[in-house]
């Protein structure tokens, strides 16, 4: 897995295989609310309502691993007392963890907004946003995680840039669906319902980024959270 | 049932047995070191306890001249010795001489064997001939007493005797005045003697010692020899204490070497005065064991005369018993608020 | 492809400027002896004064070595030879003219095992008392009452200040060795694993102790108890095969040590 940084194992087997369990709980766990995310965007999408709670289900699986992932940190804090690069991943993953489960419970208020959605009817413009808002955070997610499982600095640091990119767009689409509600009043409450899920959208691409700052303070030491993202790149380069 | 089950049962039986067999041994072991402990213990007492009677039943009955009882046979034994027949000399004179003896031979042999201990161990470098003087020292503990009376008898008698007389006392010549056996020369005699001995106790004692008793001291800015003399020695006094406790039971008891260097069957006074230095070196004295010594060969002895050498030997006895007690009575008493690190 | 660790937040060493002054500078120190001829090497070192600094590394890697240079404990080995400076008091204590017992007297050291003498509790903070030239028996006790107050026992010896200190637990006689050393008034004070040999409530008393001491003393510790040295100390330097590896604020050295080896240890990974 991670080559340029680990070549040396523990002394103690065992706390070895205890990190890399847990290191490995959380990659699945990120496997996991990415197809959350996908699955309940498809079904508002295309008006699938089986997607949809399909998304909604994983959410029991996330929620257990979240359990047991803060578990065996608990334990390994406790019986192996952590020192630098040991103690800092474990308490990045007790908060990347945090916020996966978030993006779980946004994929599920998704899937909630789609099942509505498929019983009132579509919106062809704001269905486009919402396709391409998805699409940037889909990829900004994706890559947050694969950041933190090969410790790369310099795509975390992108991260947080593209994430001003996705803050824009969901600006952008925000106006768009009031003033569609302005215009065409009796599309309100599909129209709340795109906006909901945007929002939501918004709030994964926010969650990404924080994984994205977990990685810098585990390979930088730098707590670099509500920096701008000057300075941040600043630090980071 | 199987061969191979009959095989195992078999050898866990040899097993069983075997183990009853291991009991047997050691019941044996320890009856046997029982009983032999309890024999030696039996037969020391038993002598004990022979000596005492005797000493006892020539005191109460038994020779002696016409209407003497115990309490004159006490006091002529002791103090007059005369009366009691033929050459048979009182025994305090030999006490008295025994104490000057222990006394002055210990005077002599503490300084130098403590200082040697103390620069073997401390200030010497272990190379391969202090293990060499180690060896040496360890070997003349074992050299009979009576060589020690004959280096005595011709170095300190006849050389250093025989100068100072020439220094210091010519005009008394051809009377030798040092240059004769006496106190002074017996007393160093005794102390080349036991010197093997002390060294090797206080050497054992200041081995023992844990080395960061040293590293604390130099610590806290002490030399070399303050540590030596401040923490090192005082630790090691049980050990020193020991080597005299030895020396001096050794000095007692031990008559060969006294033959040749100073001890006589009779003296005419104590090696005693009254102007200084208090202590006449150059005399003749009596010595308990070589009066014990004296008596059984040089002397006729009639049957009746036994029971006077069983009480001398019993003087003996309890004269050496009481100078250990005295001097391990000293030791606890310098060494009781010590609560010492090492009990050697 | 990416990188190694690289920590970018700022590290005290002892090149960027320190917030204590410095007690001891060491510089350029190396030093041999027989069994082992490059015990030391290249050592280069500030103590900050009156802080707790801690020095960690595998057995063999010269810490305790290292610690006995800075109160020339190391005379004491046969064929020793060394290299190199330190700074106490503006003077350089490796220098052959320099007084050991004094400067003794000023660094003073307590060792791994309790070693008190066997004499009373009196006589033995008094010991390094007498030999500095103390002589009136009132300040005397004084001092010594002095001493075993700083060291947290005066109220579990002070009615039997005579009676021999081999009769105390471990903890207390450790303890008692503080306070023969604190009683010569030092400014240094050099521990060689002092909580090795005890018990975790008395090794607990012992650090309680140390923290505050070291308000009036600068205070070096050898340890080969890391989370100790984590608890105790300011600050962290960490030997290696006779090297200084790494110096710095001990809660950075733990958090985010800039070198490998450093971390290696530090998380148990010792190839």
């Amino acid at each position: 897995m991670n080559q340029a940084d680990r070549p040396r194992v523990h002394i103690s087997a065992q706390f070895n295989a205890e990190l890399e369990g847990v290191r490995n709980d959380l990659m699945t766990m990120g496997g996991l609310v990415e197809s959350q995310i996908e699955h309940a965007i498809e079904s508002a999408l295309d008006g699938d309502s089986a997607r949809a709670e399909v998304a909604i289900e994983l959410d029991i699986e996330v929620n257990e691993l979240e359990r047991s992932i803060d578990e065996q940190c608990t334990r390994i804090l406790v019986l192996r007392q952590p020192a630098a690069g040991d103690l800092r991943l474990v308490l990045a993953i007790i908060k990347v963890t945090n916020d996966l489960e978030r993006i779980g419970d946004e994929a599920v208020k998704i899937g909630r907004q789609a099942i509505e959605l498929s019983e009132g009817g579509a919106l062809e413009g704001a269905s486009a946003r919402v396709r391409d808002l998805s699409r940037s955070v889909n990829s900004i997610l994706k890559d947050a995680l694969d950041s933190f499982a090969r410790l790369q600095v310099s795509d975390a640091a992108t991260i947080i840039l593209r994430d001003d990119d996705i803050d824009e767009a969901y600006s952008e689409a925000k106006n768009w669906v009031k003033s569609e509600i302005k215009a065409r009043p009796e599309t309100l409450e599909a129209s709340l319902a795109y906006l909901g899920i945007l929002k939501s959208l918004e709030r994964v691409g926010d969650h990404a980024v924080n994984i994205a700052e977990q990685v810098i303070f585990l390979t930088r030491g730098v707590d670099v959270r509500h920096l701008d993202t000057l300075t941040v790149r600043d630090l980071v380069s | 049932m199987s061969e191979a089950n009959k095989k195992f049962l078999s050898s866990t039986h040899r097993q069983l047995t075997g183990s009853r067999l291991e009991r047997l041994r050691s019941l044996a072991m320890i009856g046997l070191s029982a009983s032999m402990v309890t024999t030696i213990i039996l037969i020391s007492s038993g002598l004990f306890l022979l000596l005492v009677t005797s000493a006892l039943s020539w005191l109460i009955g038994g020779s002696g001249p016409e209407g003497a009882n115990w309490s004159t046979k006490l006091y002529s034994l002791v103090f007059t010795g005369s009366d009691l027949g033929n050459g048979i000399s009182a025994v305090f004179p030999a006490i008295f001489g025994t104490l000057a003896l222990v006394i002055l031979m210990t005077v002599f042999v503490a300084p130098l064997g403590v200082a040697t201990a103390l620069y073997l161990t401390e200030y010497a470098r272990p190379t391969w001939y202090t293990k060499l003087i180690r060896i040496s020292i360890t070997n003349l503990a074992g050299v009979p007493a009576i060589i020690y009376g004959v280096f005595g008898l011709g170095f300190f008698v006849y050389g250093l005797g025989g100068q100072v007389d020439q220094l210091f006392f010519s005009d008394q010549l051809p009377n030798p005045t040092f240059g004769t056996p006496g106190l002074l020369w017996a007393a160093l005699t005794m102390a080349l003697l036991n010197l093997p001995i002390v060294i090797v106790a206080v050497t054992e004692g200041l081995d023992a010692l844990p080395s960061d008793l040293r590293e604390a001291s130099v610590a806290l800015g002490a030399t070399q020899g303050e540590t030596v003399f401040k923490a090192v020695l005082p630790a090691a006094m049980p050990s020193v204490f020991t080597g005299l406790i030895l020396a001096t039971a050794r000095t007692a008891g031990e008559v060969a070497p006294l033959l040749l260097v100073g001890a006589v069957k009779f003296a005419p006074s104590l090696p005693f005065s009254e102007r200084l230095p208090f202590i006449e070196l150059e005399q003749k004295f009596m010595h308990v064991g070589f009066q014990l010594f004296d008596a059984v060969l040089f002397n006729r002895v009639d049957p009746g005369d036994l029971g006077w050498i069983a009480s001398v030997a019993l003087v003996l006895v309890l004269l050496i018993s009481s100078l250990n007690l005295i001097a391990i009575a000293v030791r606890a008493l310098v060494l009781g608020r010590q609560e010492v690190a090492n009990p050697f | 492809m990416d990188e190694h660790f690289q920590f970018v937040g700022g590290s005290e060493t002892s090149e960027t400027g320190q917030k204590n002054p410095s007690a001891i500078k060491i510089s350029h120190l190396s030093l041999g002896y027989r069994d082992n001829p490059q015990a030391l090497i290249d050592i280069s070192l500030d103590i900050p004064e009156r802080a707790v600094t801690a020095i960690i590394g595998a057995s063999g890697c010269g810490k305790s070595t290292l610690l006995r240079c800075l109160n020339r404990m190391n005379d004491l080995i046969d064929g020793v030879n060394y290299d190199g400076q330190i700074l106490f008091d503006g003077e350089d204590i490796l220098d052959s003219r320099t007084n050991v017992t004094t400067l003794r007297r000023q660094i003073g050291m307590v060792f791994q095992r309790p070693n008190p003498f066997p004499k009373s509790i009196f006589e033995n903070v008094a010991y390094g008392l007498k030999l500095s030239g103390v002589k009136s028996r009132r300040i005397l006790e004084e001092l010594v009452e002095q001493a075993l107050r700083s060291a947290a026992l005066w109220d579990e010896v002070k009615d039997r200040l005579y009676d021999s200190a081999l009769k105390l637990s471990l903890g207390q006689q450790q303890r008692l060795v503080i306070a023969r050393a604190i009683a010569l008034k030092p400014k240094v004070l050099l521990l060689d694993e002092p909580a090795s040999s005890l018990d975790p409530i008395s090794t607990l008393r012992i650090e309680e102790l140390i923290y505050e001491l070291k308000h009036s003393f600068t205070i070096i510790i050898v340890t080969h108890n890391m989370q100790q040295a984590a608890r105790v100390s300011d600050f962290t330097a960490f030997m290696n095969g006779g090297r200084l590896i790494e110096f710095g604020l001990t809660e950075n050295i733990f958090t985010f040590p800039t070198s490998r080896e450093t971390e290696d240890y530090i998380t148990g990974r010792y190839g």
